[in-house]
C-alpha cells in the first residue's frame, strides 16, 4: 500500500549477482600505491579494466558514452564494490569521472565534450582540481588569480594549493577572474587548463598521513586558448556549480556505502567480548553507519524534485568515517604505532571534516539554508 | 517503481488531516497544565490505532509506514503515551485501553496509567500486554509524566517487538523534531547583542547538529518501516539500529533545546524540558537493543568470494 519501496525486482537481482560476479573475479589483489606515477598506473588500469567490460561512466548519460544507470542500480553496484573491497573510488580518477566529466557534459562545447569525454571514461586522462587559493579557501568567492583576455587566449597569472593529484594529473579545472574590476562570485571563468602548457609549475605538498597527495600550482604567463571556456567567460561560479548535485547525489554516494562494510570489517578486527565498552561502541558505530546508507538510499532515491541538500549526509559522513578509524586505533593498540591500512585510513581521514568545505561551513549552511537562521554578515 | 523513497500521495493526505486533528486537540501548549492525562477520542475518532490494521479488521488498511510517520507527528505534539500503547495493545486485543511500562526487578513502573486497564511493557529483551492491577502513584521526574508502581503479574502477552520498537522510535524522532523546531523558532526572535541569537555560530552549529540527528533517524525510520513492512530480511537490523539511535538523538535535541532557550528554557514556564522528560519515558520504554548479534546487510565478501 505504501509509495515507499525497496524491493528488488528480478533483473536487479540479476544485476547484483553480475556486479559481484565481475568485481570479485576482476578487482586487484595487490595494495593501491599511495602516490606518484605508481598511484595512477594501479587507477587507470583498474579504470581501463572497468571501462573494457562496461563497467565505467554508470552514472553518465547514455549520449555521453556512459550507462544512465538509474539511482537504485548505483546504489547495487557501489553496495557491491564496497563489499568486495575494489579499489577507493577516492584515486586520481575521481575528479575527471565525478566533477570535471559531468561539468563538460553539462556545460560544454560539442568539441570538448568530443575530445575530453572518451578520455575520461576509460582512465586515459587525470583532471585535478584548482579551485583554493592560499588566500581563498572556505571563503573560494574571494579567489585572485587572473586570467586576462589577450585575443583568442586567456593569459593567466597566480596561484592554487590544495590541488590534488595535480603532480599526476593532464588537466585542471581552473576557476580563475577574467573580469578584472569583479568582486566575489561574479567575473569567474571555468577553464580547462592543460597542465603541460609552458608557464605551469607544480609543487608537490606532503600530507600528514606521508603521502604527497595534494600541490601548490603557479602560474606565470600561462597562455590557455579561450575555447578552452566551459560555459560562458565571466559566468564560472554558475558552471562550478552546476555538478553539486551530481557529485552529492552519486559520488559520495560509494564513499557513503563504503563506511557500513569498513564498520564490519572493524568489528571483525576486534571481535569484542558483548557487554564491553568495546562492544558497546562498536554497537553505536554499526547503528551509525547503518544511518548513513539509510541517508544515501532517501537522497538517491527521493523524487528527483524533492527539495535536498547533501550537507547533510556529507557531514554525517565525514564525522562518522573520522569516529570509525579513531575507534580503529583504540581496537589496534600499540598496532597504531606501525603502518598499515588501518592506521593510514585514520591519518587520512582528517580530511573528511576540511575538503570540499569545513564542517563548520557545512553547519553553517545547515543552518542559514535548511533551518533559515540569520545569515552572518559577510564582506 | 520497486526502488522508491519518495513519499507518496496518500502519506501526505495523512499527515496533512492528522496535523489539523493535532493542532486543534493536541498543541503542546496544552502541557502548560501538567503533563499526562491526554484524552485520546480524537485520536481514535481520526483513526490513529487502527490506522494500519487490515480493512475487514476495522482498520484503514494502510501499513506500518503511514502508521511510523503518523507516531512521528504525535511525538512532536508529545501526545501522552498511552497512543504508543494503544497502538501496540489493539493489534493484540481491540478491548484494552492500555499504558507503558518499564519491568525492573520484579517490580513494574508504568507511566501515566490513569484509566488504563493493560500495559504495554518492556521485559528482558522483549514486550508484553498485560492487565493492569493494583498500581501505586509515586511522585514523578519533575513536572513529568505521572507514574505508578506495581508488582509484576504472570500474565504476559507476547507484543511485536520490532513493531513497539519502531513507533517507539518514531515518537522519539517527533519529540526530537519538536526540541529542534521549538528552538530554531526561539533563536529567530530572541535577540541578544543587538541581533537574533541565530545569528551567533555557536547557535546556529546546535542546531544543525539537532538537525543531523533528526535526518539519521528519520531515514533510517523510513528504512525500517519498510523492511518490517515487507518482511525484509533485514528488518530487525535496521530496528535494532533505530532503536540505538533514536533515543540518544531525542536526548541530546531535548537537552540543546533547553540550552538554547537560556534561562527560560530552565523553566518550567517554557515548553522546553516537556520535550526531555518525554524522551526520557520514550527512551525507557524502547530499551537497548543487540544490534551486534544480527547478522549485517553490508558485511565484506572476504578474499575467498
Ligand atoms: C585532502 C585535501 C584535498 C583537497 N583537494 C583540493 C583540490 O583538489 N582542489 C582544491 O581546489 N582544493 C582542495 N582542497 C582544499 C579545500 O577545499 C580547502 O582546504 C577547504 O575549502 C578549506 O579551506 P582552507 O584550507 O583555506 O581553510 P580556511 O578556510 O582557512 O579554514 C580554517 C578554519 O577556519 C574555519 N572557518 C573558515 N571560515 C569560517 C566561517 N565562515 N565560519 C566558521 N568557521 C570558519 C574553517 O572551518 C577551518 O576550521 C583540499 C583539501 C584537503 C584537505
Amino acid at each position: 500500500m505504501n509509495a515507499m519501496q525497496l524491493d528488488m525486482t528480478a533483473e536487479d537481482e540479476a544485476f547484483r549477482a553480475q556486479a559481484r560476479d565481475w568485481l570479485i573475479h576482476n578487482r586487484p589483489t595487490a595494495p593501491a600505491p599511495r602516490e606518484g606515477q605508481a598511484s595512477r598506473t594501479y587507477a587507470t588500469d583498474w579504470l581501463a579494466k572497468c571501462a573494457a567490460a562496461g563497467w565505467s561512466g554508470l552514472a553518465w548519460p547514455k549520449e555521453y558514452g556512459g550507462h544512465g544507470l538509474s539511482p537504485a542500480r548505483l546504489l547495487i553496484w557501489y553496495e557491491e564494490y564496497a563489499r568486495a573491497r575494489a579499489p577507493s573510488p577516492l584515486d586520481c580518477t575521481f575528479v575527471a569521472l565525478n566533477h570535471a566529466g559531468p561539468t563538460v557534459f553539462a556545460r560544454g562545447t560539442e568539441a570538448q565534450k568530443a575530445f575530453h569525454l572518451p578520455r575520461i571514461l576509460d582512465g586515459r586522462s587525470i583532471w585535478c582540481q584548482g579551485f583554493s587559493e592560499p588566500g581563498a579557501g572556505s571563503d573560494l568567492a574571494s579567489l585572485k588569480t587572473t586570467g586576462r583576455i589577450e585575443g583568442d587566449h586567456l593569459v593567466v597569472n597566480g596561484q592554487k594549493i590544495w590541488s590534488s593529484y595535480a603532480d599526476i594529473a593532464d588537466y585542471q579545472e581552473l576557476l580563475i577572474r577574467t573580469d578584472p574590476g569583479s568582486k566575489r562570485h561574479k567575473g569567474l571563468s571555468w577553464v580547462i587548463c592543460d597542465m603541460t602548457l609552458p608557464g605551469i609549475t607544480v609543487r608537490p605538498i606532503r600530507n600528514m598521513a606521508g603521502v604527497t597527495h595534494f600541490a601548490e600550482v603557479f602560474y606565470d604567463d600561462v597562455r590557455i586558448p579561450l575555447d578552452a571556456v566551459v560555459g560562458e567567460v565571466n559566468d564560472g561560479w554558475s558552471v562550478a556549480m552546476t555538478t553539486l548535485a551530481f557529485e552529492r547525489r552519486t559520488a559520495a554516494m560509494a564513499l557513503q556505502l563504503d563506511l557500513s562494510v569498513k564498520v564490519e570489517e572493524l568489528i571483525a578486527l576486534a571481535r569484542p567480548t558483548p557487554g564491553t565498552a568495546t562492544a558497546e561502541r562498536l554497537a553505536d558505530l554499526r547503528a551509525e553507519a547503518a544511518g548513513v546508507r539509510a541517508m544515501t538510499y532517501r537522497t538517491a532515491l527521493r523524487d528527483p524534485d524533492t527539495p535536498f541538500d547533501g550537507s547533510l549526509v556529507r557531514l554525517t559522513f565525514a564525522e562518522l568515517a573520522q569516529r570509525i578509524e579513531r575507534a580503529a586505533m583504540d581496537v589496534l593498540g600499540p598496532d597504531g604505532l606501525t603502518d598499515s591500512h588501518w592506521t593510514h585510513g585514520y591519518l587520512e581521514s582528517y580530511s573528511e571534516t576540511i575538503a570540499g568545505g569545513t564542517a563548520e561551513i557545512q553547519r553553517n549552511i545547515i543552518a542559514e539554508r535548511i533551518l533559515g537562521l540569520p545569515r552572518e554578515a559577510r564582506l | 517503481m520497486s526502488f522508491d523513497l519518495t513519499p507518496g500521495e496518500d502519506l501526505r493526505q495523512i499527515l496533512d488531516a492528522a496535523q489539523a486533528m493535532l493542532d486543534s486537540h493536541y498543541p503542546v501548549a496544552r502541557l502548560q497544565e501538567g503533563m499526562g492525562g491526554d484524552d485520546l477520542d480524537p485520536l481514535e475518532d481520526f483513526g490513529a490505532f487502527a490506522l494500519a490494521l487490515p480493512e475487514d479488521a476495522g482498520g484503514a488498511g494502510f501499513s506500518i509506514v503511514e502508521e511510523a510517520h503518523l507516531h512521528v507527528a504525535l511525538g512532536r505534539h508529545l501526545v501522552g503515551p498511552g497512543a504508543l500503547a494503544s497502538a501496540i495493545a489493539r493489534r493484540l486485543d481491540a478491548g484494552v485501553t492500555a499504558c507503558i511500562g518499564v519491568a525492573s526487578n520484579g517490580t513494574w513502573t508504568l507511566v501515566d496509567p490513569e484509566g488504563a486497564d493493560h500495559a504495554v511493557i518492556r521485559v528482558d529483551g522483549g514486550f508484553g500486554l498485560s492487565p493492569v492491577t493494583d498500581p501505586k502513584t509515586t511522585a514523578p521526574l519533575g513536572a513529568g509524566l505521572p507514574v505508578a508502581k506495581m508488582a509484576r503479574t504472570g500474565t504476559n502477552r507476547p507484543v511485536d517487538a520490532d513493531l513497539a520498537r519502531l513507533l517507539a522510535a518514531a515518537q522519539l524522532l517527533g519529540v526530537a523534531t519538536g526540541a529542534r523546531d521549538l528552538a530554531v523558532d526561539y533563536a529567530k526572535i530572541r535577540e541578544q547583542f543587538g541581533q537574533p541569537i541565530g545569528t551567533f555560530q555557536a547557535i546556529k552549529h546546535h542546531t544543525a547538529n539537532m538537525t543531523l540527528g533528526i535526518e539519521m533517524v528519520s531515514a533510517l525510520l523510513d528504512m525500517a518501516a519498510i523492511a518490517l513492512c515487507d518482511g525484509h530480511p533485514d528488518a530487525g537490523f535496521q530496528v535494532a539500529a533505530l532503536t540505538r539511535l533514536a533515543p540518544r538523538v531525542a536526548l541530546d535535541n531535548a537537552r540543546t533545546g533547553i540550552q538554547i532557550h537560556g534561562g527560560i528554557g530552565f523553566s518550567a514556564e517554557a515548553n522546553a524540558h516537556l520535550f526531555l522528560k518525554q524522551a526520557h519515558v520514550l527512551a525507557q520504554f524502547i530499551g537497548p537493543a543487540d544490534l551486534l548479534s544480527l547478522p549485517a546487510p553490508l558485511a565484506p565478501y572476504g578474499d575467498n568470494a
